[in-house]
Formats: C-alpha cells, sequence, structure tokens
C-alpha cells in the first residue's frame, strides 16, 4: 500500500559541447533529481575533476524583465513557439525596448499623479478660506501688512484675548474641533514678536502654493479645472500603457519563459565537474524509470548513462520517493509535514490515511456533515489541486459512515430510524448519549490498538537494523511490548472477566523483568552486539536511567489516556447539535430553519477544524513517537524550470 | 450616600475598570522607546493606543511637541470630567479634586511667571481647558505685575485666605516657596478633610490611605532633594515642609530631617513602612532614582486600590493617580526621544506598572 521508491544512482558522461543538450534532456524528462558531481568524483579518489563556476548570462536580463512596470501583468508559465527562432541578443533588444517603454509611461503616470496630489491638498486648504472675497496674490503682496495662514488649536483661540492689546489680529475661517483655520495679520515692523507669540500658542503656518492665484474662490475653481485636465490625462497615460500591454503582453511573458528557462538550465551547469573535454553529472532517478531516460539521450553522441544501485554512492545520501496508492497518496502531506523516512526507512503513510480515517470518522460521526465535508473537500481539490482537499473528500465519506452507526444527520438523531427499521434493526446501532462508558471504553481500546501496532512496528523495523537496544530492550521493543501487554490484560481481567492476575510470578514475570530489562537496555544490546559498554559512573547510569523508565511507565498512561479525546469528541460533537436543536426549537417557525443552517455551519467548521487537528496530534505524538524516529529524509526533488518571476 | 447610590456608582467604577485595562502595556512602552522619532511616536500613540481618539485630528508631521503633551494632559482632564459627568459626581465636593489641583498648579505657576517677569511663558502652557471650570478668572493671572495682583485675582476663593499672609518683597514679588508650601499644606489637608467627612468605612480607610502616603511622600523626597542638593539643616527641613506626617510617626519624620547626611536618611528611611518596600535602598544615591522608587510605592498603592475598591471614589483617586503617571510617562518618552537621549536612559526614568 506505501512503500518507498527504489531508485538508481545515474552517472552521466560525455563531452562538454553537448553539457547544455544533456541538462535540458535532464529537465525535460521531469524524474532526474540532480546532485553534485564533486562530491562522488572526492569518493573514488578521482583527481583533475573541476566544478564549473560561471556566471549566469541571462541574469541581468532576467532582472530586467521582472523589474518591468506591467501594471500588475503576472507573469507565468507559457509556450515559448512563438520566440523559438529568437537569438539571446533580439531577445535583450527586444526587452529593452519595452522596458524603455513601459518605464516612459510609468514616469509619466507618476507626474500626473503627483500633480493631482498637489493641487487637491491646495484644494484642501482653501476649502477653509471660502468665503474669503481676497485676492490671496495681493494679499501677500502688501507692504505694510504681513499675513499668514494657517490653524491654530482651539485651546489656543482661547487665549487669544490675553493680546487684544497687541496689533494683531486673527480671523478665523473654519472649525474642525480642534483647529481654527484663519489667518493673523499684523504690521511688518512687528510681524517678528507676532510670529513669536503665535508660536508659543502653537500656530502651524501653511504655506499657499505658487500656482493658487486670485480669490479663494477664484483659485478653486482654476485649480478644479486644473484638475480636471489633469486626470483626463493620466487616464490617457493609463490607457496607453493598458494597450501596449495588451499587444505585447503574450510576447514579453512568451521571452519570460524562454530566459527563465535558459537561466535555470545555466544553474544546473554549476552541479557538473569538469575533466578535460568531458563532463560528469550524477543523480538519481526512480528504477522504473532507467529504460525510458536512457532513451531520451539516443540523439546525444557520446553520452553514456551508467545506473548503479544508490548504495554506491555512500557519500550522498539517497532521496526519499513516497509511493502510495489512490486512497492513501494525499496523507503524504502529513507525513512531509512531519519529516519524510529515510531512504531504507519505513513509509508510514498507509497507517496515517487508514487511523486518520478512522479517527476523524469516529470524532466527526454525522451522515449530513460528513458528506457536506466530502463534498466540499471534492471540490476543492478539482478546483486547486490541493490535497487537503482529497483528504477531506475521503474523511468527509468516514465520517458519514459514523454517522450511520451513530443515527445522526445534521444534528436529528432520528432521521434516520426508519433505515434502521428497515434493515431489522429496532434503533440506531449506538445512542451516543446513552453509551457514554462504552465510547469511552472504545475509545481507550483504539488507543491501546494503535499503541501495540506502533511498538511492533518500531520492533520489526529495529530488528531490520539489527539495532537490538531499541527492538528488543527499548520502551518500544519487544520488552515495551510485553510490560504494556501485561498491564492491559491484568486491568481488563480484573475489571471484566474476573481474572486476577495481581499475583506475584505474574508481576515479577511481565512488569518488574521487563522494567529492569528496560532500565538496562543500553547494556543489554551492546552485550548482543559484542561491544563494550561505557558509562560515566554508577551513579549517573542509575540516575539518568531512574529517570527515562519513569518516563516510559508515564508514557504509556499518558499516550493510552490520550485517547479518550476521540470519546470526547464524540459527546462534543452530539452535545452541539443538540444546542443547535434546542435554540431551533425556541425560536419562531420562520426563524428555526435559518438557526439549524447557521448551526450546522458552525459545528461543520468548528468541530471540523479541532477534530482534524486533534487527530493530527494523536498521529504525530502517540503514534509516530514509538516508531517513526527517523524523519529526516531528503526530498526526491527532480530537477524542473521554475517560472515564478524571481531571480535567485 | 444610600445603598442604593453606592449601587447606581458601580457604573461608574465599571467604566473605570474598563479604561484601567486599556493603559499602555508594557509591550506599547517598549514600541514607543524604538521610535526614532517623535512625528513616529506621535503615529504610534495616534494609532495603537486609548489615545487614538485625542490625536485623530493630529497632523503627527507638523504638530508641536509641546502642543502634543497639551494634548496629552487636556485628554486626561476630559477623563476625569467624564468618569465625574458620568453619574453626577461632580456634586460632591471631593470630586472636584482633580479641578483644585490643577487650580493650585496654575495659581502657582503664574506666580513663578510673574517672578521671573516672563507672563507670555505662562499664559502659552496655562491649561485652556482650566479657563471653563476653575473658580478664579485664570487668564487675567497672566496681566499680573505684582503679587497683590494675584491676590486681587483669586480674592473670593479658598486660595486668597491661603496666600493673603505671605509676606512681600519690596519689589512687589512674593516668596514662590513659601507660597508652594502654604497651598500645598491646604490642599492635603482639604482632600484630607472631605475624605473623612464624606466617605465612611472602607472607602475611608482606603482614600486617608492614599492621601497619607502622597503626603509622607511629598515630605519625604523633598527632604532627600534639599538634603541631596542643599545639605539642608533639621530646622531648614522642618520650615519648608509639609507641617504634618501621614502614617510616618511625626518622631519618624523628625529623625529623617535630622540625618547628617543623604546616607543616614537612607538609612532610617530604610526601616519605615517606605523604606521596606525598596529593595537596595541604599543604590539610591541621587535624588531622581530616590524619587522614581517612592513614586513606584505609590503606584501600586493606587493600582491595588482600584482592583480591590468598592467606592467610586477610591477607584477615582486612584485611577486618577495612575493615568497621570502615564501621561508623564509618555511625555518623558516623547522629550527622550526629541533630545536622542539612549533608550535605557529613558527606561530608568519611567514608571511602568
Amino acid at each position: 500500500m506505501s512503500s518507498i521508491e527504489k531508485m538508481e544512482l545515474v552517472n552521466i558522461v560525455g563531452l562538454i559541447r553537448y553539457l547544455d543538450d544533456t541538462l535540458i534532456h535532464c529537465i525535460r524528462s521531469g524524474v532526474f533529481h540532480i546532485e553534485q558531481s564533486s562530491q562522488i568524483a572526492e569518493e573514488s579518489g578521482a583527481a583533475g575533476f573541476v566544478n564549473l563556476h560561471e556566471q549566469n548570462p541571462y541574469k541581468d536580463l532576467l532582472k530586467q524583465i521582472i523589474s518591468m512596470d506591467l501594471n500588475g501583468y503576472k507573469l507565468h508559465e507559457a509556450d515559448t513557439a512563438s520566440v523559438a527562432g529568437m537569438t539571446d541578443q533580439e531577445m535583450k533588444a527586444y526587452i529593452e525596448d519595452m522596458h524603455m517603454r513601459f518605464s516612459a509611461f510609468s514616469a509619466q503616470i507618476a507626474q500626473y499623479t503627483d500633480y493631482i496630489s498637489g493641487r487637491t491638498q491646495a484644494l484642501k486648504q482653501l476649502e477653509h478660506l471660502q468665503g474669503m472675497n481676497v485676492d490671496l496674490q495681493k494679499l501677500f503682496q502688501c507692504s505694510h501688512i504681513a499675513i499668514r495662514f494657517g490653524k491654530l488649536p482651539s485651546d489656543s483661540y482661547l487665549k487669544l484675548s490675553y493680546y487684544q492689546e497687541k496689533t494683531f489680529l486673527f480671523l478665523p475661517y473654519d472649525d474642525d474641533g480642534e483647529y481654527r483655520w484663519g489667518f493673523y495679520f499684523a504690521p511688518k515692523d512687528s510681524i517678528a514678536e507676532t510670529d513669536e507669540i503665535m508660536r508659543s500658542l502653537f500656530f502651524e503656518r501653511i504655506w499657499m502654493p505658487d500656482f493658487v492665484t486670485g480669490t479663494p474662490e477664484q483659485a478653486t475653481s482654476d485649480l478644479q479645472a486644473d484638475l480636471e485636465i489633469a486626470q483626463s490625462e493620466l487616464y490617457e497615460a493609463h490607457k496607453a500603457q493598458q494597450e501596449l500591454l495588451e499587444r505585447e503582453s503574450e510576447k514579453i511573458n512568451a521571452v519570460f519563459c524562454k530566459v527563465k528557462f535558459l537561466y535555470e538550465k545555466f544553474k544546473l551547469r554549476s552541479y557538473a565537474s569538469i575533466y578535460r573535454d568531458k563532463f560528469y553529472l550524477v543523480g538519481f532517478i526512480p528504477s522504473k524509470e532507467t529504460e525510458r531516460f536512457k532513451k531520451l539521450f539516443a540523439d546525444i553522441p557520446d553520452v553514456s548513462i551508467v545506473c548503479k544501485p544508490p548504495e554506491t554512492a555512500t557519500n550522498i545520501e539517497t532521496p526519499v520517493k513516497l509511493k502510495n496508492n489512490f486512497f492513501t497518496r494525499p496523507f503524504s502531506m502529513f507525513v512531509e509535514m512531519y519529516g519524510l523516512p529515510r531512504y531504507n526507512g519505513f513509509n508510514p503513510t498507509g497507517l496515517v490515511a487508514i487511523t486518520y480515517t478512522i479517527l476523524f470518522g469516529i470524532m466527526f460521526g454525522d451522515l449530513g456533515h460528513g458528506l457536506v465535508v466530502s463534498l466540499f473537500g471534492f471540490l476543492f481539490y478539482k478546483k486547486t489541486k490541493n490535497q487537503l482537499g482529497a483528504i477531506l473528500a475521503r474523511i468527509g465519506l468516514s465520517s458519514a459512515f459514523f454517522g450511520l452507526i451513530f443515527g445522526s444527520v445534521f444534528g436529528f438523531e432520528h432521521a434516520l430510524d426508519p433505515l434502521y427499521h428497515a434493515i431489522g434493526l429496532a434503533h440506531k446501532p449506538i445512542e451516543v448519549m446513552e453509551n457514554i462508558n462504552l465510547i469511552l471504553f472504545s475509545a481507550i481500546g483504539i488507543g491501546v490498538v494503535l499503541i501495540l501496532i506502533s511498538i511492533v512496528i518500531n520492533t520489526v523495523l529495529n530488528l531490520r537494523k539489527k539495532d537490538y537496544t531499541e527492538a528488543l530492550f527499548g520502551n518500544n521493543g519487544l520488552f515495551g511490548l510485553i510490560f504494556f501487554g501485561a498491564i492491559l490484560f491484568m486491568l481488563v481481567g480484573t475489571m471484566f472477566l474476573d481474572i486476577n492476575l495481581i499475583k506475584p510470578w505474574y508481576i515479577l514475570l511481565f512488569l518488574v523483568l521487563p522494567i529492569v530489562v528496560m532500565f538496562f537496555r543500553e547494556p543489554l544490546g551492546c552485550m548482543m552486539q559484542h561491544k563494550k559498554y561505557h558509562a560515566e559512573s554508577v551513579g549517573d547510569f542509575i540516575a539518568s536511567n531512574f529517570f527515562e523508565v519513569f518516563e516510559f511507565l508515564l508514557s504509556y498512561a499518558t499516550n493510552t489516556l490520550s485517547f479518550v479525546r476521540i470519546g470526547g469528541f464524540v459527546f462534543s460533537h452530539a452535545g452541539m447539535m443538540s444546542v443547535v436543536m434546542m435554540l431551533s426549537e425556541t425560536a419562531s417557525a420562520g426563524a428555526s430553519p435559518v438557526i439549524i443552517v447557521l448551526g450546522n455551519l458552525f459545528v461543520i467548521g468548528m468541530e471540523g477544524v479541532l477534530a482534524a487537528i486533534q487527530v493530527l496530534r494523536l498521529e504525530f505524538y502517540e503514534i509516530f513517537s514509538r516508531f517513526y524516529t527517523e524523519s529526516d529524509g531528503k526530498a526526491f526533488t527532480p530537477v524542473s524550470i521554475n517560472y515564478d518571476p524571481v531571480v535567485e | 450616600m444610600s445603598a442604593l447610590d453606592k449601587n447606581a456608582h458601580y457604573a461608574t467604577i465599571t467604566k473605570i475598570r474598563t479604561q484601567y485595562g486599556k493603559r499602555l502595556s508594557r509591550a506599547d512602552y517598549e514600541e514607543l522607546l524604538s521610535k526614532k522619532s517623535v512625528v513616529e511616536a506621535t503615529e504610534y500613540l495616534k494609532g495603537s493606543t486609548m489615545y487614538s481618539k485625542a490625536l485623530a485630528n493630529i497632523d503627527a508631521s507638523t504638530v508641536h511637541r509641546g502642543y502634543l503633551e497639551m494634548i496629552l494632559r487636556r485628554n486626561l482632564f476630559d477623563r476625569y470630567l467624564e468618569f465625574c459627568k458620568f453619574q453626577q459626581l461632580d456634586r460632591q465636593p471631593f470630586y472636584r479634586f482633580r479641578i483644585v489641583e490643577y487650580e493650585i498648579k496654575s495659581l502657582l505657576h503664574g506666580i513663578m511667571c510673574m517672578n521671573a517677569g516672563s507672563m507670555q511663558s505662562f499664559i502659552s502652557s496655562m491649561p485652556a481647558y482650566l479657563v471653563t471650570y476653575a473658580s478664579f478668572p485664570v487668564l487675567d493671572l497672566g496681566k499680573a505685575t505684582s503679587f497683590a495682583e494675584i491676590l486681587s485675582v483669586i480674592r473670593g476663593t479658598p486660595y486668597y485666605q491661603v496666600l493673603k499672609d505671605i509676606p512681600v518683597r519690596q519689589d512687589g514679588l512674593a516668596d514662590y516657596s513659601k507660597c508652594e508650601l502654604q497651598l500645598r499644606t491646604y490642599y492635603m489637608r482639604w482632600l484630607l478633610n472631605l475624605a473623612t467627612k464624606e466617605f465612611k468605612g472602607t472607602a475611608r480607610k482606603a482614600l486617608t490611605q492614599q492621601i497619607e502616603m502622597q503626603t509622607d511622600l511629598i515630605n519625604i523626597i523633598n527632604a532627600y532633594r534639599m538634603k541631596c542638593d542643599f545639605h539642608a539643616t533639621a530646622d531648614e527641613l522642618n520650615e519648608a515642609m509639609l507641617p504634618f506626617s501621614g502614617r510616618l510617626p511625626k518622631s519618624k519624620l523628625q529623625e529623617l530631617y535630622a540625618a547628617a547626611n543623604t546616607e543616614e536618611f537612607l538609612r532610617v528611611l530604610g526601616d519605615t513602612i517606605y523604606g521596606k518596600q525598596i529593595s537596595e535602598l541604599d543604590k539610591c544615591t541621587d535624588s531622581v532614582h530616590f524619587e522614581h522608587e517612592l513614586t513606584k510605592l505609590r503606584c501600586n498603592l493606587a493600582r491595588r486600590s482600584l482592583v480591590l475598591a468598592e467606592d467610586v471614589s477610591v477607584s477615582l483617586y486612584s485611577m486618577m493617580y495612575l493615568l497621570e503617571i502615564e501621561v508623564t510617562n509618555i511625555i518623558t518618552i516623547i522629550e527622550g526621544i526629541r533630545y536622542q537621549k539612549d533608550v535605557s536612559y529613558i527606561e530608568n526614568l519611567l514608571v511602568i506598572q
């Protein structure tokens, strides 16, 4: 169901003049994960290999294309057939011409925008002077009187009466609450003193721009006329820019795609090693693609493709590609979130897919809600190709299934009764609120099963790796399994089966012995591998292992009880829907359906998200922590062209 | 106050506590301290704090720093009025405490400016919002050229009785220190008197505790300053300090005044209820740091009183003190930014609750 794709280590050797063609074929294959070839050369002890360090000739051109102001047009991946025949020089000349023309438009638009902004500001100031029927220019040209326009804080306006004997007058024309807008005038020989007084009262002077002439009304009218002209010219500039963009955008985009391809391909040259007139490339491909890959290079003379097992390159970590089927594939998103397994590791996607689906279904069990989530997920995936949509489509169906078990459809607890009667059942299989113990114990039971499975997986994986400490003597190994199983058996036997296992021999053999083994796991593991065990000191050994074993025992209890939340969510889901139903019953006939719809949507949204997060937490913390410790695998990333408009 | 009235004022207590919840947080102070210019600091206050409404009509790039401070203080006064008017608390004399305080401050400022011959600076810095609420024509103070003229402005107010016997110099000017002492004494006695007369039980106890602490701190801070800067003697201090103490026994106060130097002063203070609450009291060797530590004590008491208060008088009195400290902090930061002081220097001057 889930495994890791088998890889082949590929060595490509050819003449330098065919390096670019080789790289193009590697990119187009879609399956070649490139590695630094110098690592392999070092490993083999070969001398004389040098890396290619070249300046990318397409970088500046690419930057120029990306920096063009295309008025919001987004460069994207597209067909480059229309520019296939363009040489590098022709593309450069074309882009320079476009860059110049778009820059000219941008400059023009900026100029008009500034012009409009300046006049708009001046209009705002003139608003406060309406009613003052005096030519502003003449005012400023007075030879004996000086005038200052501005705003005075209203608080300071109250203090002006103190200065009534001074030779200045402040005339307010507007009041915006905080400030009085107006002007003051004084004889020129006392204007300095007046300015000082007004400054001490926090008067803020406003300078009238030169282009404001005439009375405030005339100036307003002139400015409005100027603004109209400027706005129309701005509109024309935008229109011309847009027309140019419409004419040239496809060609610009095609040139961008071609240049980006050439740029990215050139970057890959730095992975090659050179020896005399030959290049050397190394990478990985999935084993099943070997034949197809080799055939791609048939048209390139003197290129040799050699495929070997990945273990032959000890210096390079083999990349990992998860292999999953239709059902499990979307859940690889969660595994990748946690971390990829190593190449020889275990792909837990299958386990995650099954457990996540079941657990979510139980916690969110409602036929209607499940179908809604599934439909939403399906449509979301169709539109966006987001894996989360695919996950929702699957887990929604699980919720719908458990909704049939719990007999709930959009919170209506008896809507499915006819169905149950038709199949011969007296009532729904499980009435949630009347089977509290059953649900809680079942939740714990599910937890126990999953923990046991996790311990078994860990034991098997570590036996394969010959890590006997973990496989046999660790808390997630054989003796951990024995201890956990024994405790469970004792509890279940005592509480439900009337089997009394609280006996000295049972406790000694199945509880104490495993604890002791876990305590001495490291020395025992070393003994099995015929290695010597080194400890700092006896005291250190005892202290650290005591606390570690204590933590192991605690984690069995806490991890098991953590699964009670499955039951908790069953109850909370049912409880929330019963609240919605209660509210709808108390509302009027018209409001009741609205409450039911909105309440259901709210519960789907809130409970759905909470349940999804809680299941993920159980997966990562309770399950993965027991066996999935080597999650630092390197992802398989075949070389491809990234058409995002960025230059790295 | 009837039980019904007392319950009715819970609305004001709730309003006060809501405002308290909106005070500047540690993160706000850190953000303000990180600003590089007065404009940035103003923008922050305008955009992200409860001062946004007060600063809504201000252009941060053009507003004068002095005016900005005035707006913050005016906002403080407006909030005080809002609390008082919400359930008509202003009918009771005690709730005029802020107005009386501002009147006294204006009066003292007027006397100081008159003595310095710069009444124009009095007018420019005088809080205009006081004009409507003061019990005397504040603007007329700005026209006074002698102490007698100042007295004529305040005739008919209690301040006249307080100041009329202050000796006047030949040039018509009055001893500012004596004026300050008399007015401060009047204010603290007036507060204490009203707190004792108008309130009962826990409200009276909480109010008097704060007022008495305030009295003590005024005496202690001023005495320490005078010891530090002028090596003042016990007699000089007795003349300059408030003639009564709060929670400190008179004997302890006298012991402080009689200290030979600042080290001994701190040692004696260490044995008092205030000194015991200050860790590293012996390191408060400069008066600024010393005042800072004592102000923190006062803030702590105000905060505790506000949180536990069941009477609106205690809530309001505590809240106004805390808001005053907050505004002072903001002004300190703005001045610090303006004069490009180090962040650590400015931070040491702040009293952050």
